[in-house]
């Protein structure tokens, strides 16, 4: 159970001497609850306070790697269960299995496929992670991680054969690969060679988590640190029933036996590509830590990575709308132009009035790195800099026959240094309050 | 509802870079001053050395600033609150009509400037009660009957070495520095005393150890005057209160600790914003940032005249000073910089501040006399709050207090005597009765309460002193909404709703209109008191602001808002705050009312203890070394219970089980009838 | 070691809506679950999400070319698009009377009323009517669809916070259900709710929209939006307990992704498969936190999402 700051606080030598960098102790103490401090950095704390907070600290779904380099992926490390609660951390890994039929031709168009492909998306790179590869002989099976892990790409090992395992995760060298050997496999003799290869070790057990929990036991106990879990979803339901209560075990009991990332095989209950992703879709949303699908469209994966980014936001930062022009109603070049904020209820609650009174017009939206009109003004993130600044990239001068602007009146203030920072321009002060825009514009439009 | 005459409104012509001058004939002062076209009317008044009220901050929301235009042509960039034929008879609001010919502007009423502080009396019983302290103990400034053994031949110690050495043979009192003033003065008051002397001592601690026991001589010791004979001197303290909208002061008589006067008026950097951001903005540039620091020094001054004239002092018979403001205030006051206060990651100059002679400061006071700034604990919980914090009590038990001052930036310090931990959430003036259509400072005239007939819709107000009403002040809003919501005659969210019989709901120039006095009936007999759906908005964010704070705060060390064991509430609020009406607006928890006690301008009086007592200075600077800041801005929790708090109660009605049993009596109540 | 309880006993339940009555062959009931979107583990999941197919009264001039290809020349008749929707497998019509917005063609009661007797007269389905989204002609349009309507129990949207009164007003008196909008915030969603309830409106008769985010486009937002409306519900508190509606069909096709195929990176791949996708993806991720009730507009997507559904309720 995580501690509040006042709970740690009280185990805090509450001297205020600030030479943790932090201005008081119970500063100090929120920060630790936060996770945003370390308690090292405290001089005078006690071996007492230490023992506490080192227990409470413990994450209860432990940290998984897989594969190296720049592709190293991470799952598990999360710590609700509820998005809104806190940002979940660590973005479930995509795969690709690519079976033990394929040709090698096919195998090597597999993993060029997965591993060439990128996309941009608000800024970032997206990309798929790796392969999950299906082993039949061992040395074939050698051969094909060799390939796949060449390319950078995390691997997973499809093979119950230890043997076939070993061959693999050989040919896999440091890259940490993941041991899967069905969902009937004992996990637990594999265990050592997981151990030995250090590489993480999937624990499954069809629908039963008595018998998961029992089975992740076994495996620690012979000597496997990296697990991840197979629930054995056998449709639909189940692939979103087991991950919840798998992460409620974890979370909100802090059940270490279950505290692991889950596997998805979302391939094996769909009929089509859309309803493979439309499964994904599912467990992106709801607790998988790696997904591996058996087909690999582009217009599905970029859906898949669209919505994983979105998913693994932060969700304590105010909802933001994109900056730039908005045209409410098909305006026209002579439609009044308005300007306000990207803060997600600003923008709709403009917008709304704008749209509910019938009227065209121009809505400029500047980055006020979401924040409202006045709080935006008050931290100098909505000044007459930040709106001349949109007025020029969204290249509005071009598509309207006017040079007026009509400001937010609770920043009436601006308009003098605005009429500065755009020469030739003319500044109207609109009113205070949204509610106030359809008897404005009902005004403007009577001039 | 015009909001620009401007006919030309799509031609894209602007004033030109060069503009010609024009002359503004200002009346009935019928003062001429030249201004370039194009300058804000505003800014010619101010050039003539007169005067518009702008409570507002000239940002042209509450039209307080309404000027007649009788000749000549102007741009009125916004027209809020005039109406179309006002207009058409050249009414404009200085601070939102640019002067484009010569013109002549008729200055319509302003406001007195200073009033005197009601209930000020009660506000000091309070405090002497909720802080036990003997404050004719350890004053920062006493006044020493000396006897000096004259000079001769044999002993040539020069007068002051002579002094110090009297002084620590009689009083125990050594490492005493003169101020220039006491030297100059030394020989003659000597000589004039036949020997015997006053002398004027200051005592600073030098760290809180020392000073938390008053009866330590340790410290360091200032001759800051000094008087021929043993006639006690006159020897007076100011302790001033800088709100970024009122500032109050208190006039001590340092050597018995009574408060002999007391007075208030609206900060004149008003005139350059509403609020300390706009103020701040404003103070970009140095020469801004000195007309600001000359604003609040004029108000301070023009309170210090005005006390001193009443009771026949002069400006040397003050000694000490102490103050008590906001982060930004302090800044501005110091002629500090206050530009990172309000940018990323928010932090001033200092949290502490220099003794600065009042001289260096320009302030009606003794020259030598020194200034006590209290000391800041972060961006926006400054020495206003450290100085309320020790009089509010809060650190002297394990119950956890919060303590709310529910001014312009809504300050809040939630703890007991292990921690603190304190937040600010811009709340706005309406509170202080400021920016709202019919806002007034809590002073005579004042609507303070207000009953409404759920039946006919018709109100009951009383004023503070029981004159004719002027306005409404903040205690005055909060009872009024309280009774608005509770009859139904605004919904939930604050909105006045149509459908209510009266002639008192009425379309006005921002939405509807609550009409609270007829015209007729008020002390000017010109304009009807009102609040206005936009009024009814402000109030409804400047609470839900304070209830969001408080909660965030509560949440922020793991408490719920229901574990507070004691609210303690400052803020200028004249005589009293209904609690009932602060809960019923969910401006204040639902809470068993016991657990409440309003303490008034609590800056002031911590100011005024700093003052008058060593050891609650000490324990003022304790404070702030203890307190935690939260800072807000950063924190999308607050934004998450603001929104939540943006209703009435709150949209969470389970946190207001009082107010909801309230709602359903009155529901059963009214439908009975 | 035994694997801990986490059952959740939760002490409300959402509240249950029926759709249509009178002439209409069909009534659909929404919400009534006890628990968080198909854990049928914990508790009952009363009714599956509907879905409702967009129905415009004027051809519409901005929808992607992939609808307008998908649909052919229904589009220029609401009846016509109703009755081809109801054979698609919607389980509810949503009808826009868009025409009656003042830029796109300023049509009055009077057109509304005859519209919505078409297109019940076409159906057999339960209906909802939208209004064009401004405040006046939504009060116009809206009552003479309730009063048109009167015995069929459709639902008559968006009522929103400064414009609810006279659209709650003609559900009360016409037996209709309300669509309540709010913009993506719990507390604006819940101050709604208690402002619409405050009118006298029975329970079973409002339908919360608490705004849609598309797939890359908020849809995040949407989601942590929607499970903390339903946690709450759940948890107790009655002012939250409504059946959600989910206008994906607009959101999802506003985007760049399903709007055009120009210009876009190769990575985007097959743009129908992608359009198609965007809908449904958006459409499922947002049942997985409580969706109720969808308004969609692709007839492959519409199957899919039909599909996932009963696949997700086959656990029940």
């Amino acid at each position: 159970m995580a501690l509040s700051g006042i709970q740690i606080y009280k185990v805090l030598p509450q001297t205020n001497c600030k030479e943790c960098g932090v201005a008081t102790c119970l500063a100090f103490a929120m920060k630790l609850a936060a996770r945003q401090a370390e308690l090292s950095a405290c001089p005078y704390v006690s071996d007492e306070a230490k023992a506490m907070l080192d227990t409470a600290a413990a994450p209860p779904i432990r940290l998984i790697t897989l594969g190296a380099g720049d592709r190293k992926l991470e799952v598990g490390n999360e710590t609700v269960v509820y998005r809104h609660e806190k940002t979940f951390v660590h973005q479930p890994g995509l795969f690709l299995r690519l079976p033990a039929s394929l040709s090698d031709a096919d195998f090597a168009a597999g993993v060029d496929k997965v591993a060439g492909y990128t996309v941009e998306r608000v800024g970032q790179m997206l990309r798929t992670d790796g392969v999950a590869i299906e082993g039949a002989s061992a040395d074939a099976f050698a051969a094909r991680v060799k390939q796949a892990v060449d390319k950078g790409l995390a691997v997973i090992l499809l093979a119950s054969d230890p043997a076939v395992i070993e061959a693999g995760l050989a040919a896999a060298g440091n890259t940490k690969p993941l041991i899967y050997a069905g969902a009937g496999a004992d996990s637990a003799a594999l265990a050592p060679l997981a151990k030995k290869y250090s590489a993480s070790l999937t624990v499954g057990a069809a629908g039963d988590l008595e018998a998961l929990a029992a089975a992740t036991e076994k495996a620690v106990a012979a000597g496997a640190e990296d697990l991840v879990l197979d629930p054995g979803m056998t449709g639909w339901a189940d692939a979103l029933a087991l991950p919840a209560q798998l992460r409620r075990a974890a979370i909100k009991k802090n059940f270490k036996q279950l505290g692991y990332p889950i596997i998805a095989f979302p391939g094996s209950l769909s009929d089509s590509a859309e309803e493979e992703a439309m499964l994904a879709s599912l467990l992106i949303g709801k607790y998988a830590g790696l997904i591996v699908l058996d087909r690999f469209d582009q217009a599905v994966v970029y859906s898949l990575l669209a919505l994983r980014q979105n998913i693994y936001t932060d969700p304590q930062k105010p909802i933001q709308v994109s900056p730039g022009l908005y045209e409410i109603g098909e305006p026209e070049p002579g439609s009044p132009l308005l300007v306000t904020t990207n803060f997600s209820l600003t923008y709709f609650s403009v917008a709304g009035e704008v749209e509910g009174s019938g009227r065209k017009a121009w809505l400029l939206v500047a980055d006020s790195e979401g924040l409202s009109v006045l709080t935006a003004w008050a931290a100098g993130k909505f000044d007459a800099e930040a709106i001349a600044k949109a007025v020029k990239t969204t290249g509005v001068a071009e598509k309207i026959n006017h040079k007026s602007i009509v400001l937010p009146g609770a920043v009436a203030g601006l308009s003098g240094e605005l009429e500065e920072e755009l020469p030739g321009w003319k500044v109207l002060v609109g009113p205070r309050e949204s509610i106030g825009i359809p008897s404005y514009l009902k005004l403007l439009a009577s001039q | 509802m015009p909001l620009s005459d401007d006919t030309a409104l799509l031609d894209g012509t602007t004033a030109g870079a060069q503009a010609p001058d024009v002359a503004v004939r200002l009346e009935p002062a019928g003062v001429t001053v030249t201004v370039p076209a194009g300058s804000l009317l505003e800014d010619a008044i101010s050039k003539a050395g007169l005067r518009v009220a702008l409570p507002c901050g000239g940002q042209g929301r509450c039209g307080r600033c309404v000027v007649q235009v009788k000749e000549g042509s102007v741009r009125r960039r916004s027209t809020v609150r005039l109406g179309a034929e006002q207009i058409e008879e050249g009414y404009a609001l200085a601070c939102q009509t640019l002067v484009n010919s010569d013109a002549v502007v008729l200055l319509i009423d302003a406001e007195p400037r200073q009033e005197r502080i009601v209930g000020g009396d009660l506000a000091d019983k309070v405090a002497r009660e909720s802080v036990p302290c003997d404050r004719r103990r350890a004053p920062v400034v006493s006044a020493y009957r000396v006897v000096v053994p004259p000079p001769d031949m044999a002993d040539n110690t020069p007068d002051f070495e002579r002094l110090q050495r009297e002084m620590a043979l009689q009083y125990g009192i050594r490492r005493i520095t003169p101020s220039l003033t006491a030297l100059a003065r030394l020989p003659e008051s000597l000589r004039n005393g036949e020997w015997t002397v006053t002398a004027v001592i200051e005592q600073r601690d030098p760290d809180v150890a020392l000073a938390l026991d008053p009866t330590d001589s340790a410290g360091s010791y200032r001759l800051l005057d000094v008087f021929p004979g043993d006639q006690p001197p006159r020897l007076y303290g100011a302790a001033i209160d800088i709100g970024t909208t009122t500032v109050v002061a208190y006039l001590t008589d340092l050597a018995t600790g009574e408060v002999v006067d007391g007075l208030s008026a609206y900060n004149d950097q008003i005139a350059r914003g509403e609020d300390v951001i706009s103020r701040i903005i404003y103070g970009k540039q140095l020469a801004r940032r000195v007309e600001l620091r000359e604003r609040v020094v004029g108000t301070m001054n023009g309170l210090l005249d005005e006390m001193l004239s009443r009771k026949r002092l002069t400006r040397d018979d003050i000694l000490a000073v102490v103050v008590a403001g906001n982060t930004t205030m302090t800044h501005l006051f110091l002629g500090l910089d206050p530009a990172n206060i309000r940018l990323e990651p928010y932090v001033g100059a200092a949290g502490k501040f220099p003794l600065v002679p009042a001289s260096t400061l320009s302030l009606h006071v003794h020259p030598e006399a020194l200034v006590d700034c209290m000391p800041a604990v972060g961006a926006y919980v400054g020495g206003d709050i450290t100085a309320g914090a020790l009089i509010s009590g809060m650190t002297e038990g394990e119950e956890i207090a919060l303590f709310l001052d529910i001014g312009t930036n809504g300050e809040m310090v939630l703890g007991n005597n292990e921690w603190l931990i304190s937040c600010a959430c811009s709340a706005g003036p309406g509170f202080e009765g400021a920016g709202a259509s019919s806002g007034m400072r809590a002073v005579r005239g004042a609507i303070e309460e207000v009953w409404i007939d759920p039946v006919t819709f018709e109100p009951t107000v009383t004023t503070i002193g029981g004159d004719v009403p002027r306005g409404i002040c903040g205690s005055g809003m909060i009872s009024l909404m309280g009774e608005l919501m509770m009859t139904g005659i605004i919904n939930k969210s604050g909105r006045i709703s149509p459908d209510i019989p009266t002639k008192r709901i009425r379309e006005g120039h921002n939405g509807l209109e609550y009409v609270v006095v007829w015209a007729d009936d008020t002390a000017t007999g010109e304009r009807d008191i009102i609040l206005d759906d936009t009024d009814i908005i402000n109030l409804l964010r400047a609470k839900a602001a304070i209830y969001a704070g408080a909660a965030v705060l509560c949440e922020s060390v793991g408490l719920s808002i229901t574990d507070v064991d004691r609210v303690l509430i400052g803020g200028s609020f004249g005589k009293h705050i209904d609690v009932e009406k602060a809960i019923q607006i969910g401006l204040l928890p639902d809470l068993p009312w016991d657990r409440f006690s309003y303490l008034g301008n609590t800056s002031l009086q911590g100011a005024y203890h700093a003052l008058v007592c060593r050891t609650c200075r000490a324990e003022i600077e304790d404070i702030a070394s203890k307190m935690t800041y939260l800072e807000l801005s950063a924190d999308n929790r607050f934004m998450d219970a603001f929104t939540s708090a943006l209703f009435l109660p709150h949209t969470d009605e389970s946190l207001f089980p009082s107010v909801q049993q309230s709602l359903e009596a009155r529901k059963q109540g009214v439908s009975a009838v | 070691m035994a694997v801990p309880e986490v059952k959740e006993k939760y002490a409300g339940r959402i509240q249950e809506v029926t759709l249509g009555a009178g002439s209409r062959g069909k009534t659909v009931a929404i919400g009534g679950e006890s628990t968080l979107p198909f854990l049928h583990f914990e508790g009952t999941v009363a009714n599956r999400p509907a879905i409702a197919i967009e129905v415009s009264d004027r051809e519409p001039d901005d929808w992607s070319p992939l609808l307008k290809e998908a649909w052919g020349d229904v589009m220029g008749d609401p009846a016509k698009w109703a009755a081809k929707a109801e054979e698609l497998g919607a389980d509810v019509i949503a009808l826009s009377l868009d025409s009656a917005h003042p830029e796109r063609g300023n049509t009055g009661a009077d057109d509304a009323r005859k519209t919505v007797r078409k297109v019940l007269e076409a159906t057999t389905l339960p209906l909802i009517v939208y209004g064009p989204g401004q405040k006046d002609k939504d009060n116009e349009v809206l009552v003479a669809a309730a009063e048109e309507a009167k015995g069929e129990r459709i639902a008559i949207g968006n009522a929103e916070e400064k414009n609810y009164r006279t659209i709650v007003a003609a559900a009360l008196a016409n037996d209709q259900v309300v669509i309540a909008k709010s913009p993506m915030d719990v507390n604006l969603a819940k101050q709604l709710n208690v402002l619409i309830g405050d009118m006298g409106i029975p329970k079973d008769r409002i339908i919360m929209d608490p705004t849609t985010g598309a797939l890359g486009y908020g849809v995040e937002y949407s989601y942590s939006v929607m499970e903390r409306v339903r946690l709450a519900a759940l948890g107790g508190d009655a002012t939250l307990q409504q059946p959600m509606v989910l206008t994906v069909g607009y959101e999802a096709w506003r985007t760049k992704e399903a709007r055009t195929n120009d210009e876009v990176p190769q990575e985007w791949g097959d743009w129908a498969q992608r359009a198609i996708l965007w809908e449904a993806n958006t459409a499922i991720t947002l049942v997985n936190t409580g969706a109720n009730l969808l308004v969609l507009r692709h007839p492959q997507s519409v199957a899919l999402v039909r599909k996932a559904i009963d696949r997700l309720m086959a656990g029940a």
